[in-house]
């Protein structure tokens, strides 16, 4: 029972995680976009284009934040205390962009609230691929952990832009459409090549390399799971081809939920490899349940009134604002 | 090393802490005063209440958004810099933080947008639901909030097993001891806040006679609740010190400056003011009135109030002066506005609230414009009491604030400190500017969008 209870905590967190990834990460990736826009017009697009649902979308963060401090707290401690300066980092930039985009709408100048806006975003895709490299390297030091850990923050932000760059397209009018195409396939490059590195770099790794990806029906399954990314990859750039306005962003969704199945499979059942385990870090049954109750109803609403306001808000922005 | 990072964390936290509740005080009731407004509307058909809603909503959506950027860093630095706290209450706080991120948050995320953005793209009803939901999820978040503050207060329905706090029964952790008063206080806090921030502003325009009508309709709807609201906070603040003087005899004694406890069958003497002394376990000075304090703290005569000197000193709260002003500002406030609140309400009444009458009373509106501060004084310093009379514990009676700190360097959170200090004055600034540039700009009479 705790054993089931453990693993569907980790799971629900695993769905969290997706969804802010997919969700904050194109809004984050628009955010680092708005830095190559220099037409104030063309930026208030670009706001106009996440300015209803960026707070939902980093919500989910403290949502997940929540689900770890009550289902694996050791690990939510241990993260947090070993994890200090990215972590601090990561706060300071989702402030300082969270604050730039309410308070650009009060102001009348706004430039310099796009510019905290961009680089915030920047720094705070930054600061996510710092800590997953330092979560997938074990929180281990060294030059390999150290350079795996910078392609993690590159690659991050290359693929926060890319979902950014495809939400764009399917959002906004004209030139930020044809610039957005543009900023698709550098990003999906980087994004590929970073993966590709990383995933190299990773067979260094004694923990995930040797022990678990070798362990029967892993490599087959993180295989096809590659193979599924290479495919969304190309759907990506097929999609741009056929100037299709929707496929773009769906292709950039499906790479990223394999990618992210990748690396759950690649890691579990630690949390942090070869360090800290599911069960070591997880609470009791009673715990576990309770809040597996609450959230359980609680679930399929928020993700019922999300839905909601993306169908709002559906279609392209209105320019007429 | 560990000393000063203890320090420096402590200091940290309470600088978030102290900055954060500044807002969400105003999003709870300005939310439930806009949702007010905008069901008056649909109701009666007054475009006033549509431009009411209208103007209150650009003033909520400021405070919102830095309500949302400083509760960023608190849901964190339980495990930045409180990891052993985190790890001994994490299967309790833990999931109550949890639920309050996936119950709250996401409510008030999830309808924001379509509160501030769904005008006219979704019918007036559905629009009233949008903001019924930001005015619920904030009063969630504030009700999960409380629940696990009052539990460190008063702690219950769990065992320590292993080090760590294991449920044992999660309705009496739920309801614990602290938890109704805990809840209650501060949800009627925050009301009083948001109500006294609409009388002010209103009774500011007034006082300069700009859009006399349009303002006095929300100076009196906000007037006439506060006189309810405030009254009761007064009647909830002292049950909530009756129970503070049970469960927690060194934050009483702290708060009245009692060093002693009363011999069975004598009462025990109030000090009116005095100025308590640690070190040599006595107040410098005192005014006092005989016999009273029995009765504030237990409603009894005669009944027992444990005195200071009979808590291990190891166990008393510091910083006993502080302890003892801020609960008297706090009172203080709370007695203030509760009977100023009901004088201006009676002055309505008797003028049968015509606007002239409202207009003439120059000092009284002017009294409100300068009463805004007050409610947040008042919550500050009920935090102040709240938190640093239950020093030196983290959880009551269980984990010692020492123990729950982690071990990061003091110059790493020496930084993280500076650069929030940075990001609070810069939000100040921000908030105030255009804050100002609201106020000025006024009201804007613009006829409703259809869906």
């Amino acid at each position: 029972m705790h054993e089931i209870l453990t693993n569907a905590w980790f799971g629900l967190m695993c769905l969290m995680l997706v969804f802010y990834v997919i969700t904050d990460g194109f809004d984050l990736g628009v955010g680092i976009l708005s830095l190559f826009s220099r037409e104030e017009k063309e930026r208030d697009q670009i706001f106009l284009s996440i300015g209803h649902v960026w707070d939902a979308n980093e919500t989910w963060l403290v949502v997940l934040g929540g689900a770890m401090f009550g289902a694996f707290p050791a690990a939510y401690a241990a993260l947090m205390e070993q994890l200090y300066v990215p972590v601090m980092a990561l706060i300071a930039s989702l402030i300082a962009r969270g604050a730039a985009i309410e308070f650009r709408h009060a102001a009348g100048r706004r430039r310099g609230w796009d510019i905290v806006f961009g680089i915030g975003s920047l720094g705070a895709a930054a600061c996510q691929g710092v800590i997953l490299g330092r979560v997938i390297t074990g929180l281990e030091p060294g030059g390999l952990s150290f350079g795996f850990t910078a392609l993690c923050a590159l690659g991050v932000i290359a693929g926060y832009a890319l979902l950014g760059a495809t939400y764009l397209i399917k959002k906004t009018h004209d030139e930020l459409v044809v610039a957005s195409r543009r900023h698709t396939v550098i990003s999906l490059l980087l994004a590929f090549g970073a993966a590709t590195v990383l995933t190299a770099m990773s067979m260094q790794f004694p923990e995930i390399g040797h022990d678990r990806w070798m362990q029967p029906g892993v490599f087959p399954l993180l295989a096809a799971l590659a193979g599924l990314a290479a495919f969304a990859g190309a759907y990506v750039l097929y999609s741009l081809h056929i100037q299709s306005s929707q496929g773009p962003f769906r292709g950039a969704i499906l790479l990223f939920l394999a990618s992210f199945l990748g690396l759950g499979v690649s890691i579990f059942p630690d949390l942090v490899p070869g360090k800290l385990s599911l069960a070591q870090a997880a609470s009791d049954s009673a715990t576990m349940a309770f809040m597996l109750c609450g959230i359980a109803v609680v679930f399929p609403v928020m993700i019922g009134y999300n839905l909601y306001q993306y169908h709002v808000f559906r279609g392209r922005v209105d320019l007429s604002h | 090393m560990h000393e000063a990072s203890l320090m420096l964390s402590r200091a940290q936290f309470a600088m978030t802490a102290i900055f954060h509740i500044l807002w969400p005080i105003l999003t709870i009731s300005l939310s439930a005063f806009v949702m007010l407004m905008e069901a008056l509307w649909l109701r009666r058909g007054e475009v006033i209440y549509y431009h009411h809603v209208r103007y209150w909503s650009k003033l909520l959506i400021l405070n919102f958004a830095v309500g949302v950027v400083s509760g960023i860093p608190m849901e964190f630095q339980f495990g930045t810099n409180w990891a052993g706290f985190s790890r001994f209450t994490g299967q309790f706080i833990g999931n109550i933080l949890g639920f309050e991120g996936a119950m709250a948050f996401m409510l008030e995320a999830g309808f924001i947008g379509v509160m501030l953005w769904g005008w006219g793209k979704v019918p007036r009803k559905v629009h009233l639901f949008a903001t019924a939901m930001v005015a619920l999820g904030s009063t969630i978040s504030a009700f999960w909030i409380m629940v696990a503050n009052s539990w460190m207060q008063t702690p219950a329905g769990i065992a320590v097993e292993n080090g760590k706090v294991v449920v044992t029964s999660y309705v009496d952790a739920i309801f614990n001891p602290a938890m109704a008063f805990g809840v209650s206080h501060m949800w009627l806090a925050a009301m009083e806040t948001g109500l006294v921030v609409v009388i002010g502003i209103s009774a500011w325009h007034l006082y300069r006679r700009r859009h006399a009508p349009f303002f006095a309709r929300s100076f009196k709807i906000a007037l006439i609740t506060l006189a309810v609201v405030a009254p009761l906070q007064v009647l909830i603040g002292d049950a909530s010190g009756v129970e503070v003087f049970e469960r927690q005899p060194a934050k009483g004694a702290a708060i009245e400056g009692h060093w002693e406890t009363n011999a069975p069958g004598t009462a025990a003497n109030w000090s009116l003011l005095a100025w308590p002394n640690k070190q040599e376990q006595r107040n410098d000075w005192s005014l006092e009135l005989p016999g009273m304090l029995s009765i504030l703290a237990t409603h009894d005569v005669h009944g027992k109030v444990t005195g200071m000197r009979d808590i291990p000193l190891e166990d008393q709260p510091p910083a006993l002066p502080l302890l003892y002003y801020a609960f008297r500002v706090m009172a203080g406030i709370g007695f203030f506005l509760a009977a100023l609140a009901v004088w201006t309400a009676w002055g309505l009444k008797r003028a049968r609230g015509r606007l002239e009458a409202l207009l003439a009373q120059r000092k009284l509106l002017l009294a409100w414009v300068l009463c805004i501060p007050l409610p947040y004084i008042a919550v500050e310093c009920g935090w102040i009491v709240r938190e640093v009379g239950r020093q030196p514990w983290s959880v009551y009676g269980l984990l010692r604030t020492r123990d729950a700190a982690s071990s990061v360097a003091a110059g790493a959170i020496w930084s993280s400190s500076a650069m929030f200090i940075a990001f609070y004055i810069v939000l100040f600034i921000a908030f105030f500017t255009f804050a100002r540039k609201w106020l000025r700009n006024g009201p804007q009479f613009e006829e409703p969008n259809h869906a």
